[in-house]
C-alpha cells in the first residue's frame, strides 16, 4: 500500500538502551495521547502487555477448541474402530475400554492443541512465508529497545523527541519510508508457491509410494506391510521337526488343571471301580429341558461319531471306516446300568474299545450326556408306530 | 535494584485487619483443643475398632512427614536452581520441615500397633508362604530401625537446608532414596504381596501437590494481612500454574500406575485395585480423581481463575481434602481387609491431630521467618 506523505510524517520511532526506559516511554506516550504501534525488543519485556494496553490474547480459546477437537477425534475414532467397525475383544476388556483409550486421547489432545494454537497464532499474526517483517532498527535484535508510535493530534515531533530523550532515548526519528506498513502478497511471488510445494512434498511422497507399492487393490503384489498376512509362526496342527512328537501342538504339561476344574474324582479306572461308581454316584442333574439340550449337543458333537445319532451304532466312523462297533447304547445291558457306572465309563473308558473322555468333557457335560442317552434308550424301547416312521 | 521495602504492619491493624501475631494467638487455643480432641478420639477409636485407629495414626504420621518433606523439597529445588522469584511469596516452606520430628515420634508410636496394621508383623507371618521370603526385610525391629534412620536423615538434612541454606543437592539425593523406601515400607507393605514400582513416584506427586497447596494458602494469607507487599497478578498466576501443572502430574502418575495394573490384569496386582473399583469403595475411588484432578483442572483452567485468590484458596482446600482421601484409600482397604469404608471417631481424630500439630509445630517457625521487621524487596 502506498504510504502518503502525511502518514509518513506522523510516525516515528525511539530507541532505548534499557527495557525499563522503554516501559516508561511507552506509558508516557500513551498517557500523552500518542498511539503506540508496536515495540521491538531483543527479549520479551515483563509488563509490556499492560503498558501497551494490549487486550488479553484470545489464543487460549483457540487452544481449548483444538484440545476438545483432538479429544473428540481420539475418543471417537477409538470407539468407532474398536467397538463399531471391527469389534475385537482384547484381554477380556470391554469393547469400549475407557482406561485404554486415555493415552491416545491425551496425546491427540495435546498434539492438536499444540499444532492448532501455533497455526492460529500464524493466522492471526498474518505470519506466512515471505511476509515482510519491518526491521525498524538492527539493534532491536541485539541491545536496543525500540518503540514505534503515531503522533497524537497537534503535537509536533520535536517536542516528542525532546521528551523521549529526557526519558533516556538514545535517538528518535520520524519514519520516512514505507517499510513499516508494507505487506507483500503471498501469491504474487513464485518463491511463495515454491515454498508451498516443498511443504507438500512429504504428502506427495507418501501418497506416491502407497500407490506405487500397492498398485493393484484386487490382488496381492508388492507389499509394504511386511507380509503380516502370511505369518511365519508355526500353525497349531502342522508337523514340526523340532518339537516333541513331531507336532506343533503339544499336550499340556502334566498336572495342568482347567480353569473350571472341579475337585478330583475319588475313583480310579477299572471294572471294580466302575461298579462302585454305579453304587455310589447319583446323577446330580435333574432331567430338565436345559440339561437335556446340553446333553444332546455334547452327544451329537462327541459321541455320535461312533455310537450313532440314535444310539444305534450308526456313527460315521463305524459306517464309513468299518471300525469295531462299540457297545450298543440302547441295548438292555446299558439300559440297566446305573448312571454312575456310565459316568465312570465316560470318564475312564469302557471295558472294550471306548476311550476315557474325562480330559475332553467337563464333568457336568458327562452327566448331562447320560440324561440324553436315557432319552435315546426310551425312544428305542418304544414300539415303532404303524406308519413305519422311525 | 529495587529499593528496600518495610512492611507497614501497624497501619493495617487500624484498618481492622488482624496482624499475623493476633491470628496466631487466636489459632493457638484452637490448636490445643484440636490436638487434645484428636488424641482423645484416637484413643477412643482404639477401644472401638483398633485397626482403624492405628491406620489413622499411620495416615496422620505419614501425611505430616509429607508436609515437612514438601516444604523441604520446594526449598531445595529453589536453592538448586537459584530461584528468587518465590522468595517474597513463599514463606511457609521454611516452617513446614518443623513437622518432621513430630511425624517421627508418631511413626515410632506405631511400634505398638504394627501387628494390627501389617500382615508381616503378625505372629503367623512365618507360616504364610507368600510372606516367608519377605520377612528378612519386613520384620518389626528392622522396620523401626529404618524409620529411625530415615527420619534422622530427613531431620538432619532438613535442618541444614532450612536454617543454613546448605546441602540442597544432597537433600534431593537423600530424599529420592529415603522417600521411596518410606513409601514402600510404610504404605505398600500394608499389602505385602501387592507391589507397584511406580508407587513412590505416585506418593511424591501427591506430596508435592499438597506442599504447593499449603504454600499457596500461606502466600494468600500473608497478603491478606499485609505482610507481603501487594504483588502483581503474575505471582498469583505462577502459583496457580504450579497447582494446575502438578494436579495434572498427579493424574498422569495415577494413570501410569492404574493403567498397567488394569490392563495386565495379573491376579497378584489386581486384588487391591479390584476392591477399589468394584464395591463399596468405588465412589471414593472416583471422588479421589475428582478432588485431586477433575475439580482443580476445571477450576484453574482459565487464566483469570489462576490469578483469583478465592479460586486459588478453594482449589487448595479441595486438594488438601483430596490428599487425605488419597492416603485414606491407600491405607484403609488393606487394613480393613475388605471391610467397607467409614468416617468415624478415629478418622476425625486423625484429621484434628494433623491440623493441631501442624499449627503448633510450624507456626512459631513461620512467625520467626516472616518477621515484620524484615525488609522485603519491593514488588513491581
Amino acid at each position: 500500500m502506498p504510504i502518503t506523505e502525511s502518514l509518513c510524517n506522523s510516525r516515528f520511532r525511539a530507541s532505548f538502551a534499557e527495557p525499563d526506559q522503554l516501559l516508561n516511554a511507552v506509558k508516557h506516550l500513551r498517557a500523552a495521547g500518542h498511539r503506540v504501534l508496536d515495540t521491538y525488543t531483543p527479549f520479551p519485556v515483563h509488563g509490556m502487555d499492560e503498558a501497551m494496553g494490549l487486550k488479553p490474547s484470545r489464543l487460549p480459546r483457540a487452544c481449548l477448541a483444538f484440545a476438545v477437537l483432538g479429544l473428540a477425534i481420539a475418543v471417537g475414532f477409538q470407539v468407532w474402530s474398536s467397538a463399531i467397525d471391527y469389534p475385537l475383544r482384547t484381554g477380556g476388556k470391554p469393547l469400549v475400554a475407557i482406561p485404554a483409550f486415555i493415552p491416545v486421547a491425551f496425546e491427540l489432545t495435546v498434539l492438536l492443541a499444540g499444532l492448532g494454537v501455533v497455526a492460529s497464532f500464524f493466522v492471526v499474526s498474518h505470519l506466512r512465508p515471505r511476509f515482510h517483517i519491518p526491521d525498524l532498527h538492527p539493534g532491536s535484535s541485539d541491545d536496543r529497545f525500540i518503540v514505534a508510535a503515531e503522533l497524537g493530534p497537534d503535537v509536533p515531533f520535536p517536542t516528542v523527541a525532546k521528551e523521549m530523550s529526557s526519558l533516556g532515548a538514545t535517538e528518535s526519528c520520524l519514519l520516512v519510508d514505507d517499510r513499516f506498513h508494507r505487506e507483500s502478497s503471498f501469491w504474487d511471488r513464485p518463491a511463495g508457491v515454491g515454498t508451498l510445494l516443498v511443504a507438500c512434498l512429504p504428502s506427495f511422497l507418501l501418497v506416491g509410494s502407497v500407490l506405487l507399492l500397492n498398485r493393484d487393490f484386487q490382488q496381492r503384489n508388492l507389499s509394504w506391510d511386511g507380509g503380516m498376512g502370511a505369518p511365519i509362526a508355526a500353525q497349531a496342527y502342522d508337523s514340526s521337526g523340532v518339537l516333541k512328537g513331531g507336532k506343533v501342538l503339544q499336550p499340556p504339561p502334566p498336572g495342568t488343571l482347567s480353569r473350571s476344574a472341579s475337585p478330583a474324582l475319588a475313583f480310579l479306572a477299572g471294572k471294580a471301580e466302575a461298579e462302585r461308581a454305579g453304587r455310589e454316584l447319583p446323577n446330580p442333574f435333574q432331567p430338565t429341558q436345559a440339561h437335556f439340550n446340553r446333553g444332546k449337543v455334547v452327544y451329537e458333537r462327541v459321541c455320535a461319531t461312533c455310537h450313532g445319532r440314535e444310539g444305534d451304532n450308526n456313527g460315521s466312523v463305524i459306517v464309513a471306516r468299518g471300525a469295531f462297533a462299540p457297545t450298543l447304547l440302547v441295548s438292555p445291558v446299558v439300559r440297566d446300568m446305573p448312571d454312575g457306572r456310565i459316568f465312570h465309563i465316560a470318564t475312564f473308558g469302557g471295558p472294550t474299545k471306548m476311550q476315557g473322555y474325562g480330559d475332553l468333557l467337563s464333568r457336568e457335560d458327562r452327566w448331562k450326556v447320560i440324561l440324553y442317552v436315557r432319552e435315546l434308550q426310551k425312544a428305542a424301547a418304544r414300539p415303532i408306530p404303524a406308519g413305519g416312521q422311525p | 535494584m529495587s529499593a528496600p521495602f518495610t512492611v507497614p504492619i501497624r497501619d493495617l491493624t487500624k484498618s481492622g485487619i488482624p496482624t499475623l501475631a493476633e491470628i496466631g494467638d487466636r489459632l493457638r487455643g484452637g490448636a490445643w483443643v484440636f490436638v487434645g480432641l484428636g488424641i482423645l478420639l484416637l484413643v477412643l477409636g482404639l477401644f472401638l475398632q483398633p485397626e482403624r485407629s492405628w491406620a489413622n495414626l499411620l495416615l496422620t504420621a505419614f501425611n505430616l512427614a509429607c508436609v515437612g518433606l514438601g516444604g523441604l523439597f520446594l526449598l531445595s529445588i529453589q536453592s538448586v536452581t537459584g530461584a528468587r522469584w518465590s522468595d517474597p511469596i513463599l514463606k511457609a516452606h521454611r516452617a513446614m520441615p518443623a513437622l518432621l520430628p513430630v511425624a517421627g515420634v508418631l511413626m515410632l508410636l506405631l511400634w505398638f500397633g504394627a501387628s494390627t496394621l501389617y500382615p508381616w508383623a503378625r505372629p503367623d507371618a512365618a507360616s504364610q508362604h507368600a510372606l516367608h521370603g519377605r520377612l528378612a526385610w519386613l520384620n518389626t525391629p528392622f522396620f523401626f530401625a529404618r524409620v529411625v534412620v530415615i527420619f534422622s536423615l530427613w531431620i538432619w538434612t532438613g535442618h541444614r537446608l532450612a536454617r543454613h541454606g546448605k546441602g540442597s543437592a544432597a537433600f534431593i539425593l537423600v530424599f529420592a532414596v529415603t522417600f521411596t523406601l518410606a513409601n514402600f515400607d510404610w504404605l505398600m507393605s500394608l499389602e505385602p504381596i501387592w507391589s507397584s514400582t511406580i508407587f513412590a513416584i505416585y506418593g511424591f506427586s501427591g506430596m508435592f501437590l499438597q506442599g504447593i497447596a499449603i504454600v499457596t494458602i500461606s502466600a494468600i494469607v500473608l497478603r491478606q494481612v499485609g505482610l507481603i507487599p501487594a504483588v502483581s497478578k503474575a505471582q498469583n498466576h505462577d502459583l496457580g500454574k504450579l497447582l494446575f501443572a502438578f494436579s495434572c502430574f498427579w493424574a498422569y502418575i495415577f494413570l501410569s500406575q492404574f493403567l498397567l495394573i488394569w490392563y495386565a490384569n495379573i491376579p497378584e496386582e489386581t486384588g487391591p485395585m479390584r476392591l477399589l473399583l468394584q464395591g463399596k469403595w468405588m465412589p471414593l475411588f472416583y471422588l479421589n480423581l475428582v478432588l485431586n484432578f477433575g475439580l482443580p483442572f476445571v477450576l484453574l483452567l482459565q487464566r483469570k481463575a489462576k490469578t483469583n485468590e478465592t479460586v486459588l484458596l478453594a482449589t487448595c482446600t479441595i486438594l488438601l481434602a483430596g490428599r487425605w482421601l488419597d492416603l485414606y484409600l491407600q491405607i484403609m482397604p488393606p487394613v480393613l481387609q475388605g471391610g467397607s469404608p467409614g468416617f468415624g471417631a478415629s478418622e476425625l481424630g486423625g484429621i484434628l491431630l494433623q491440623l493441631g500439630l501442624g499449627h503448633m509445630a510450624c507456626w512459631p517457625v513461620f512467625m520467626k521467618d516472616v518477621n515484620p521487621a524484615q525488609e522485603l524487596p519491593q514488588a513491581e
